[in-house]
């Protein structure tokens, strides 16, 4: 108690300015120096941006008690149920986030489907993107038909890269297979026949993978290199070439369905700042912050409206997003029996 | 006020139960708090379960271990049929192999230096080192350059003509974890040979070889007993970080080589599973007690530092 006391004391002598300050557990591009302050200026918070490389690290951590220490997380959408269901979120203040209303509204489709429990909503979509494949088009004809079989085909063995992560990489094999239907629903169902079966065809695959990577950096790189001529892969890894100059690497939409995912804000039901929190995240979707989120990122903003502060060349590339193409992805769900799912994939890795 | 500090820490230091307070107490609430109450916590978790909402279940039960385990007795195949299992084999493998090439390596460039000495050592010493200033996360990641099939090695040689394809030895795997662990863990080695080198009588050596033994039957019946505290102390060094490694394996292994710290950290980050991971992490705690037990059979715990 005297511990406590003595450090709220000093707390408020620390802080000169006496805003408040926000602290938030998310990507790298959120904390652009830019769009930082933007948001201190407009909100009249700190802002102490913890950078982190997975939405499964950010659950991890709030679920072991730093949920205490932030005031917001920022996963991807399919992490925000997890949290709902470890009752760390905090329900959305409506009367805040006066741009949700701008939101695409397959977006707020999904706040309904994925974010909604008992009349709330504890989610807010920000940004997008999707999973298909990308190539080497110098290697590989643009003709081809685009599907996941060119992710299996030996033509290319020792050359193919897989997502590095149980979730995508599972996901594409399934689609692969033809099990479109367990992607239905609130959530990934596939039976333990259909995991029995992506695991030994991924298992399969093994030897024809150059590797599995996760990093998108780690991905340019070997991109670059020469390492591989095809691989899973986002959308923005490829954006980020084309924007570098390099015109050979080409994304692909797989004719299964590409894997949608939107990274989506939480307040931590823990938080002492929950208004100025939802003030914060209203701000990561303005027209203006979100246009130099997209930029940072090179990944559109859920808010059509960021589209008057881009170029046409970034509109282009990665801005303006035609909304009919969301509706024929698969958005990142919640995975029923992840244990299983797991287990699998540890098992194809130590293959 | 200082001059009554002053007074106090000297009647402190008046009885052995203060003198014993102030030269092991700090140290001892150091271990206990940083050591033994989080070993305690993971021994604990390791028997309880996760529920839905993800907090822990304080009831006791074997669950975590019979995860790890397949189902049958040790001695039957069925037992290592987990991925849990082949990952602790390839790790141990792993680590064993990094041990074994370190040791190749540091041993004749410590003996050398041990028998040369002076300004010759300074120097080596500091160029061997002298990687080692940089953060092991960047050299980790410099070696993620060299492997690959268009990576600095395959690159270089098919550039000299001696090889007309890549080479698949130098593609992401478990030679490249080795390696990687090799080049972060060889320095521990090096200077652990060293110290224990350096304190070796080389008229010995002179002797042994005056009275007509061969150069290997000195190396076997003289040197090597006498180094054996800096071997022990060096392999230990070298075999247990390279078996819960967990940044070298994730960069060079290109995720198709699953150590046990990868499994257990995926485990932890994808399900929040801290039993499962608890529980996979003990053999990796008992693995290092057993390797402990097994050196001080041979050494004394003052030895370990290598002389």
């Amino acid at each position: 108690m005297g511990l406590t006391g003595t450090a709220g004391c000093l707390g408020g002598l620390g802080g000169g300015s006496g805003s408040q300050t926000i602290n938030i557990l998310t990507w790298e591009e959120y904390a652009d120096p830019d769009i930082k302050s933007r948001i201190e200026d407009e909100v009249g918070v700190t802002l102490e941006i913890t950078k982190s490389t997975s939405s499964s690290k950010m659950f991890s951590s709030w679920n072991s008690g730093q949920n205490e220490q932030y005031d917001i997380a920022i996963p991807n959408n399919n992490y925000v149920p997890k949290m709902m269901d470890a009752d760390l979120a905090a329900p959305v203040n409506e009367d805040v986030m006066t741009n949700s209303g701008d939101i695409y509204e397959v977006f707020k489709g999904f706040q309904e489907s994925q974010f909604t429990s008992g009349g709330n909503t504890y989610g807010v979509p920000i940004r997008f993107g999707w999973y298909g494949y990308s190539y080497d088009s110098r290697e590989i004809s643009e003709d081809h038909e685009q599907s996941y079989d060119m992710l299996f085909n030996d033509e290319y063995s020792g050359n193919i890269i897989m997502y590095d992560n149980h979730f995508k990489a599972m996901s594409g094999a399934a689609l692969y297979l033809g099990y479109r239907d367990a992607f239905e629903g609130s959530s990934v169902s596939l039976s333990e026949d259909q995991i029995e079966e992506v695991k030994n065809t991924m298992i399969d695959q093994k030897d024809m993978l150059q590797g599995y990577i996760a990093a998108d950096p780690t991905y340019i790189k070997q991109f670059n290199q020469g390492n591989f001529v095809i691989g899973q892969s986002g959308r923005n890894e490829i954006v980020e070439m084309w924007s570098n100059g390099k015109s050979w690497p080409k994304m692909a939409a797989p004719k299964e369905g590409s894997l949608a995912w939107f990274e989506s804000a939480v307040v931590s039901k823990a938080s002492d700042n929950k208004e100025a929190a939802w003030k914060v995240i209203n701000e990561y979707i303005s027209p203006q912050n979100g246009a130099s989120l997209a930029k940072t990122g090179y990944s559109p903003s859920v808010n059509p409206k960021t589209q008057e502060h881009l170029s046409d060349e970034q509109n282009e590339m990665f801005g303006a997003i035609d909304p009919s193409q969301l509706e024929s992805m698969i958005p990142f769900k919640s995975v029923e029996n992840e244990d299983a799912w797991l287990t699998a994939w540890e098992e194809i890795k130590s293959a | 006020m200082a001059a009554s500090t002053d007074t106090n820490n000297r009647s402190l230091l008046r009885t052995a139960r203060g003198k014993l307070a102030l030269t092991a107490g700090p140290s001892t609430i150091w271990l206990g708090l940083l050591l033994l109450a989080p070993l305690t916590f993971m021994v604990t978790v390791s028997f309880m379960n996760i529920n839905e909402a993800y907090n822990i279940v304080w009831q006791p039960s074997l669950d975590n271990y019979g995860q790890l385990t397949g189902p049958g007795l040790p001695w039957e195949s069925s037992f290592w049929n987990t991925a849990f299992m082949e990952s602790l084999l390839l790790s141990y493998v792993i680590a064993i192999v990094t041990t074994v090439m370190c040791f190749s390596l540091a041993f004749p460039l410590a003996y050398l230096l041990a028998r040369k000495g002076g300004r010759v050592f300074k120097i080596v010493i500091f160029l061997v080192l002298l990687p080692f200033f940089t953060m092991y996360l960047v050299r980790a990641y410099s070696w993620l350059l060299m492997f690959g099939p268009n990576g600095v090695l395959n690159a270089t040689l098919l550039k000299l003509g001696m090889i007309s394809e890549p080479l698949a030895v130098f593609n992401f795997g478990v030679p490249a974890i080795i390696v990687g662990l090799t080049h972060a863990y060889f320095p521990y080695m090096l200077l652990s040979l060293y110290a224990s080198l350096d304190g070796i009588d080389f008229s010995l050596v002179e002797a042994a070889r005056d009275l007509g033994a061969s150069r290997p039957a000195v190396l076997k019946d003289v040197i090597l007993p006498l180094a054996l505290p800096g071997i022990i102390s060096g392999s230990l060094f070298v075999f247990v970080p390279s078996l819960g490694a967990f940044i070298t394996p994730r960069f060079l292994g290109q995720g198709k080589v699953l150590m046990i710290g990868q499994l257990i950290e995926e485990r932890i980050n994808s399900l929040y599973a801290i039993g499962y991971g608890s529980a996979g992490s003990m053999f990796i705690v008992l693995t290092i007690v057993v390797a402990f037990a097994l050196a001080f059979r041979y050494v004394d715990v003052d030895e370990l530092g290598g002389v």
